[in-house]
């Protein structure tokens, strides 16, 4: 029986994340048979929509080595510069362009100064990080900005089609949306040969400078969309949104889904997967009635394990 | 310089290793090697590569246990094997690439990983000092011991390095390529502290690919091939075509073999698909030019450190240049990047395949077509069936082992990597492909399926320029040689118009 064991346990590492999802689900509704209900179903999704949608567009940026710090004070961003767009009475088009505008000049920028300059992405998007989180409080001082009388909004973060969430339908769209890029365009391919060996992939004739640069917008671009979500949801827009912890969270949804931080090989739809497996393990103790501050340091401890368990496997 | 001639007066001799041997299962990589230095002796330690140098040094510093063999120092028997106890008796080595800490000072460097047993724990920083400025006084030596070391230039890095060895007592200096990253006035400002080094008695063991050097700076040298030491002899009566005829050896003899059969396709079919004119780079390579048509086989040999690599990725957009120009069809054309010359039909194999060429972590499939993605866009959709059609055509043209396309190029053995890089660029059809060491560190099976590639593409009308230093293969492959030395293109021929002694004579010259 041990000769087997090592033998199944290969064969099963690549499911693991699916099983651990399966094991917490089948004990979280033996416990309290609510976490089953379609309604908690719904709400687990409408929960990680936006840190899903800021962990699928950020997938490449890790794919390639390097890291985004700067999705949490872009959410803010995008949503105090909607609800300026708002103010001055652009229509909603116009007012969602501007605010995922913003979001991707600053990934333009985070990419433009890794990409050309070579500075290390971890201190870039640190520096933005604070940057970005400085001009939102310059915009938009430090009070809440209510949102009043914009239905079109409003709709974004709390309306539903046919009973889900609109959310949920952005989180689904986003994720198919990068998943496809990934699998069928050559994207998925130029972004992993740029994680596996950039200096390989620049001599093979890719313009591996300007992909980088494009790969910090689409991340930036998730953030963005997340800060709309949102300021939506809850009718306010403040630079202070996206408070630190956010790319954390992002950051764990991404490497629980199998994508090294190192670079290389990743998966956007396995990124998915870790997005889940938060989103579950938050509401399953949630609903237990765990308090906040065991479940901080229980999210932390199986995070570490999962990442431990992936390392060696 | 006479006086270190006097290889005889055994009792003086500093460093004597006897009959050293190194045994890895069935090759033998050091046998009966007999090593001798005297006091205030440069003795240079020449070799191609896989010749036994390395081997050599790693017993001198204790890296390997040798099989069997002793080395003594002042007489006394040194225990083997043991790095620590090398240092301690006074063997020190300058690698070839610095190992310090560079955002350390040049004062901590210099005691860095010191035995704490003189220090009781406690770091003495004024015993420090002093020791440190003696040492700078005695041996002449300008440092400044509270700069940063890596901000300091190359040269006063390997300075640094010497410093430390000097530290420790070192009574013999190994210095593994320390010019490799120098250039001209700082080989020269180097050399004048080996010089001073040598006045104060240390002995000094040159590792050097560059024979310009070992006759500038050295009194004598031990030549290695094949694991053993062929010949020890005094500079002055050595030339340079002699010292590379002793390192390439019974090669020579393999010659005619070689290279019979083999019809030769000089200037090809006529037409000049590549013209370089006037090409330099300030510190690597000056005013290169030549012409390279299709159908031929073009092979630039030259010393290690000739400068070819960084000529051919100047070429090709890579690497920059300071003066010149490239014409493709008699079109002048500006290559900033490697995309810009692969539109040109331009294709570049370079050296290091797993540095440069390849995706470890990739499958064979996606390795083979990332230079020719684009081609397989249907609009902005990926060709996946049209994929996978592409890389079994190269797959079989090839004839890659395992002959899989999901198999990861991790998984694959030398020859089989280099076969899938090789496979990459023909997939480009290049009118003209650049390959740097296209067979560096694959076996003789696999080699010979890649000269007969390149001859096929060759004969596909292909302008094929070839970087070599294996001069057995030079022979068999080029349609004309040309010979770099020292960053110039001293020479082009016929290769039916060279014996691979004269090719040995002008790559020694100067």
């Amino acid at each position: 029986m041990s000769a087997l064991s090592p033998n199944i346990a290969t064969r099963l590492a690549p499911h693991a994340l699916t099983i651990a999802i399966a094991a917490f689900v089948v004990v979280f509704s033996v416990i309290e048979p609510a976490f089953l209900t379609p309604d908690n179903l719904v709400g687990i999704f409408r929960q990680v929509a936006m840190v899903g949608i800021m962990a699928t567009c950020m997938t490449f940026v890790i794919m390639t080595g390097g890291i985004d710090l700067s999705v949490g004070p872009v959410l803010a961003l995008s949503g105090v510069v909607s609800f300026f767009a708002m103010e001055a009475g652009y229509p909603l088009p116009l007012v969602l362009a501007a605010g995922l505008a913003a979001g991707v000049l600053v990934g333009l920028l985070n990419g433009a100064v890794i990409a050309f300059l070579g500075l290390p992405p971890i201190i870039v998007t640190l520096a933005m990080l604070s940057i970005v989180r400085g001009s939102a409080l310059l915009l938009g001082g430090p009070d809440l900005h209510g949102i009043r009388d914009q239905p079109g909004f409003t709709f974004i973060g709390t309306g539903s089609i046919a009973g889900i969430p609109f959310s949920i339908y952005l989180f689904v769209a986003v994720s198919l949306l990068v998943v496809f890029l990934q699998k069928m365009t050559p994207i998925g391919i130029c972004v992993a040969a740029i994680g596996e060996n950039e200096r390989a992939a620049f001599l093979s004739g890719h313009r591996t400078r300007i992909t980088k640069m494009s790969l910090y917008a689409i991340s930036a671009f998730g953030a963005a969309l997340a800060g709309i979500i949102q300021s939506s949801q809850v009718h306010t827009a403040s630079a202070t949104y996206g408070e630190f912890g956010t790319e954390l969270d992002v950051i764990a949804s991404v490497v629980l889904g199998g994508t090294s931080l190192m670079g290389g090989n990743g998966s956007v739809a396995r990124t998915v997967l870790g997005v889940m497996f938060l989103g579950i393990m938050n509401n399953g103790m949630n609903i237990l009635n765990v308090s906040i501050d065991i479940q901080l340091i229980a999210k932390g401890a199986i995070i570490a394990l999962a990442l431990a368990l992936a390392e060696r496997g | 310089m006479p006086a270190a001639a006097n290889v005889n007066a055994s009792a003086a001799q500093l460093l004597d290793a006897h009959g050293l041997t190194k045994v890895y299962g069935n090759l033998v990589a050091l046998d009966h090697a007999d090593f001798r230095v005297m006091p205030g002796e440069v003795r240079a330690l020449i070799g191609s590569n896989g010749a036994g140098k390395s081997t050599l040094i790693k017993v001198l510093t204790g890296a390997i246990m040798p099989t069997s063999g002793s080395v003594t120092l002042d007489g006394a028997e040194l225990p083997l094997g043991r790095p620590e106890e090398m240092i301690r008796h006074g063997i020190g080595c300058i690698y070839q690439h610095s190992n310090m800490a560079p955002a350390l000072s040049v004062l901590d460097n210099i005691f860095l990983g010191r035995q704490p047993t003189r220090r009781f724990g406690l770091v003495d920083v004024k015993a420090q000092r002093r020791e440190a400025e003696e040492l700078l006084k005695r041996y002449c030596i300008d440092l400044d011991l509270d700069a940063t070391v890596g901000e300091l230039p190359t040269v006063k890095q390997k300075e640094v390095e010497i410093v430390k060895a000097l530290a420790l007592d070192a009574k013999v200096l190994l210095m593994d390529e320390p010019t490799g990253w120098l250039a001209a006035s700082d080989v020269r400002r180097l050399h004048d502290t080996i010089r001073l080094l040598k006045s104060r008695g240390v002995g000094i063991v040159y590792i050097s690919h560059m024979l310009d050097e070992i006759f500038t700076v050295c009194d004598t040298m031990t030549i290695m091939r094949d694991g053993r030491v062929i010949a020890e002899a005094d500079v002055a009566d050595m030339t340079r075509a002699k010292v590379i005829e002793l390192m390439v050896g019974d090669r020579l003899a393999r010659e005619s073999s070689a290279a019979a059969g083999e019809a030769r396709h000089p200037r090809g079919n006529g037409e000049i698909r590549l013209s370089v004119k006037g090409l330099s780079r300030r510190g690597m390579f000056r005013d290169v030019s030549f012409d390279l048509y299709g159908g031929e086989i073009l092979c630039i040999t030259g010393l290690i450190g000739s400068k070819r690599t960084e000529l051919m990725h100047a070429i090709f957009g890579s690497e920059p240049r300071d003066a010149g120009t490239v014409e493709i069809d008699g079109k002048p054309v500006d290559f900033r990047a490697p995309g810009d010359a692969m539109a040109c039909g331009v294709g570049f194999v370079p050296e290091d395949r797993h540095r440069d060429g390849l995706m470890l972590g990739m499958t064979v499939t996606e390795n083979l077509v990332m230079t020719t993605l684009d081609r397989f866009r249907r609009l902005f959709l990926l060709d996946r069936r049209g994929i996978e059609a592409a890389s079994r055509r190269s797959i079989d043209d090839l004839s890659v082992k395992p002959a899989d396309g999901r198999k990861l190029v991790r998984q694959l053995s030398g020859g089989n990597q280099q076969k899938v890089l090789v496979g990459k660029w023909l997939r480009l059809g290049p009118k003209v492909i650049i390959l740097d060491e296209p067979t560096v560190g694959v076996d003789v099976g696999a080699k010979a399926e890649i000269y007969s590639i390149l001859r096929a593409e060759r004969d596909r009308g292909a302008a094929v320029l070839v970087v070599s230093s294996d001069l057995e293969e030079v022979m068999t492959v080029a349609d004309r040689i040309g010979i770099m030395v020292s960053g110039r293109l001293r020479s082009i021929h016929d290769t039916t118009d060279m014996s691979m002694a004269q090719v040995v004579a002008e790559i020694g010259a100067e």
